[in-house]
């Protein structure tokens, strides 16, 4: 009797340790195989380290490791330059799987081109977290993005708004054939359909810089006498349009944008009516934290939402306030610290 | 019996020259490798070589291409927009009701039309190479983004796991390539190449097709980079409309390293293949080497100085 109580309430503790392992098993973040013990070493695979995004974007990445150095989790941050070039990226990756790191953050140089080596370092048991420009495959632990969609649906319809449901407009897009500048004009497409009144004269694919947006709105102006808002689908594109309306002498219009520091003063210099959100470069620090969190067997999802914060006339002053701790042609981001990180991770 | 016995004995002396301008860079290349091999012991094993050779592959074709048109006294700045080109078509293709044979059959003669109609407009309206390909870069590009307006497309993966596994294929592929190339100077149209690239009204006058060797030499260059992006495409599973932009000026570079001249008719192939293998080579060293990427930009800069530059002075210190 005895002998067959402790076997049942064995069986109990054998199925309870069951369950248990089940279900922490399901609480694992995907490509975690639990083989892998702190301080972890990071890999970033950065796609161009030049712009001043990208640049802000690593400076939150290397405070995130220098906190969780402290906190004995990391060990290194290894940093790769993949100059632009998809291809030097997918080497610089397998490079990093090659020498084993534990984690790595990638902004993808192509939306499809680095799928295969990520399933291969996914498969190793790699923590990869992909943020801002995103890989089509779900070989990764976790995608973290703004929803461009979103992006350019909302700035299209601030826009018609405020020029009162019709006009003329021209529409700032980023390079051809990128993922995010693609998709930002994918969601404003419908929002402009719905809206007849408008009339687009025409539209700009120049690389996300002031000089090139300014020289392509000039010889728009020159083109069109009749101009009543801008769709700018990116803040360094709203930069040059501002700069090239002033200096073709022409009267500012609504105008949509990003929180590019440049952008943000010329909004207020100009009194323009605008209207920016952002691409906050703290996603490079969360994709860090994300990356421990997952490898210390927490549970990360697989996509992480960022809700895009909006910039308008009512609070452009606070940000402003904190211009001049960014670069002159740096993007003021708002705040971040571990208790939003732990908030966006919850989410569901 | 003594025309056969007198081509061996030029052979070998004729190799030897062609050498000579570039053994400083394949001691350097040498070098380069074994440093990354003791950095990382996993790249002498199967799929340390495979994963290595799929690197470097399509920096080896297109800097193929692109040597091919400087021996001929031309330039190409098209070789990234045909990369571009040969990677959409094969991932809109390939996967469709042509299949892979289809696909890459249509990859070959879009490289080899796009190529000679490029060659056909430089030789035949005797316009600057750099100005002809420079315009079809932007139509070729045009015409990639046109197929495919955003990445997306598929490779089987049966053929993406081919050629771009865990089994160096692509090893395999390299030295493909290279040995075509011996047989494609063997042809009458390979022989000419370098009379026409060196000094074209002499080889007109000793009765070379001048022109049909330059037109060739463009069909081919294209049909190389259509072929690099093919390989991309296999190697990503997926097409991307923009992906070979940066080819364009890592062909030159690799071929210029190599000791391939821009005037036509000087350097050969090899000097083009060992350039583009230190170029890939090092990327990977100077990961290992945990440099920040900041002294990547340095370092690569004096390493290709310095190769460069050592065949100038081991020449001036044998000859005084």
């Amino acid at each position: 009797m005895k002998s067959s109580l402790s076997a049942v309430s064995a069986i109990c503790l054998g199925l309870f340790a069951l369950i248990g392992t089940a279900s922490e098993a399901a609480a694992a973040a995907k490509c975690m195989k639990g083989d892998r013990k702190p301080p972890f070493t990071i890999g970033w695979a950065d796609i161009y380290s030049v712009p001043t995004w990208m640049k802000e974007t690593q400076g939150t990445i290397e405070k995130e490791v220098d906190e969780l150095k402290k906190q004995g989790l990391v060990s290194k941050l290894v940093v790769t330059d993949a100059r632009g070039d998809a291809n030097t990226q997918i080497q610089q990756i397998q490079s990093m799987i090659d020498s084993n790191v534990d984690a790595i953050i990638l902004i993808a140089g192509s939306s499809s081109a680095p799928g295969r080596v990520i399933a291969d370092a996914c498969a190793k048991g790699i923590a990869v977290i992909n943020f801002d420009s995103l890989v089509d495959t779900d070989q990764v632990t976790a995608k973290i993005n703004t929803d461009s969609e979103q992006w350019g649906a909302s700035a299209a319809k601030f826009l018609i708004d405020a020029i009162g449901g019709k006009g003329k407009i021209l529409v700032l897009n980023g390079p051809a054939g990128i993922s995010v500048s693609d998709d930002r004009r994918k969601g404003a497409e419908p929002v402009l359909k719905a809206n007849p009144n408008v009339t687009i004269l025409a539209e700009t694919n120049t690389a996300y810089n002031v000089a090139p947006a300014q020289e392509a709105v000039t010889n728009l102006l020159f083109a069109h006498p009749e101009i009543d808002g801008i769709l700018s689908l990116g803040g360094a594109l709203s930069a040059g349009a501002v700069l090239a309306f002033d200096k073709q002498g022409r009267k500012q219009v609504p105008i949509t944008g990003e929180n590019a520091r440049q952008f943000l003063e010329l909004w207020k210099a100009k009194s323009l009516k605008s209207w920016a959100t952002m691409q906050p470069n703290w996603l490079g620090a969360f994709a860090t934290y994300a990356a421990v969190q997952a490898l210390t067997g927490k549970d990360v999802p697989a996509f992480v939402k960022i809700p895009l914060p909006i910039i308008d006339n009512s609070n452009i002053d606070q940000y402003l306030a904190k211009a001049k701790d960014f670069p002159a042609d740096g993007y003021i981001y708002s705040p971040y610290d571990q208790k939003l990180f732990d908030e966006l991770l919850a989410q569901k | 019996m003594s025309a056969a016995g007198s081509a061996p004995r030029l052979y070998w002396p004729a190799q030897r020259q062609r050498n000579r301008g570039v053994k400083g860079l394949l001691t350097v290349v040498a070098a380069f490798l074994a440093l990354y091999a003791y950095l990382f012991p996993g790249l002498i094993s199967v799929s340390g070589v495979a994963k290595f050779s799929q690197s470097w592959l399509p920096l080896v074709l297109v800097s193929m291409a692109q040597a091919i048109l400087m021996l001929a006294g031309g330039v190409s700045l098209a070789i990234g927009a045909m990369v571009s080109l040969g990677a959409v078509i094969a991932a809109t293709t390939m996967a469709g009701p042509l299949g892979v044979a289809g696909g890459a059959a249509l990859v070959m003669v879009a490289g080899l039309v796009t190529g000679a109609a490029c060659g056909i407009v430089v030789v035949r309206l005797g316009l600057p190479a750099i100005v002809v390909t420079l315009a079809a870069s932007f139509i070729v590009g045009g015409a990639a983004l046109l197929i495919l307006p955003r990445p997306g497309g598929a490779i089987p993966a049966w053929l993406s796991d081919s050629l771009a596994g865990e089994t160096p294929v692509a090893a395999l592929l390299v030295i493909l390539a290279v040995v075509l190339w011996k047989l494609y100077l063997a042809t009458p149209l390979g022989l000419s190449l370098y009379a026409a690239g060196e000094n074209s009204v002499a080889a007109y006058r000793a009765g070379v097709p001048v022109d049909s060797a330059r037109i060739a030499a463009y069909a081919v260059s294209g049909l190389l980079s259509t072929c690099a992006g093919l390989f991309v495409a296999a190697q990503t599973g997926s097409g991307d409309p923009v992906i070979g932009e940066a080819f364009t000026l890592n062909s030159i570079a690799a071929a210029v390293l190599g000791g391939v001249g821009f005037l036509g008719g000087r350097g050969a192939m090899r000097g083009a293949v060992a350039g583009s293998l230190l170029l890939s080579v090092m990327i990977n060293v100077m990961y290992f080497l945990g440099f920040p990427p900041v002294a990547h930009y340095i370092a690569q800069g004096l390493i290709i100085v310095g190769a460069v530059a050592l065949p100038e002075f081991t020449a001036r210190r044998s000859s005084p």
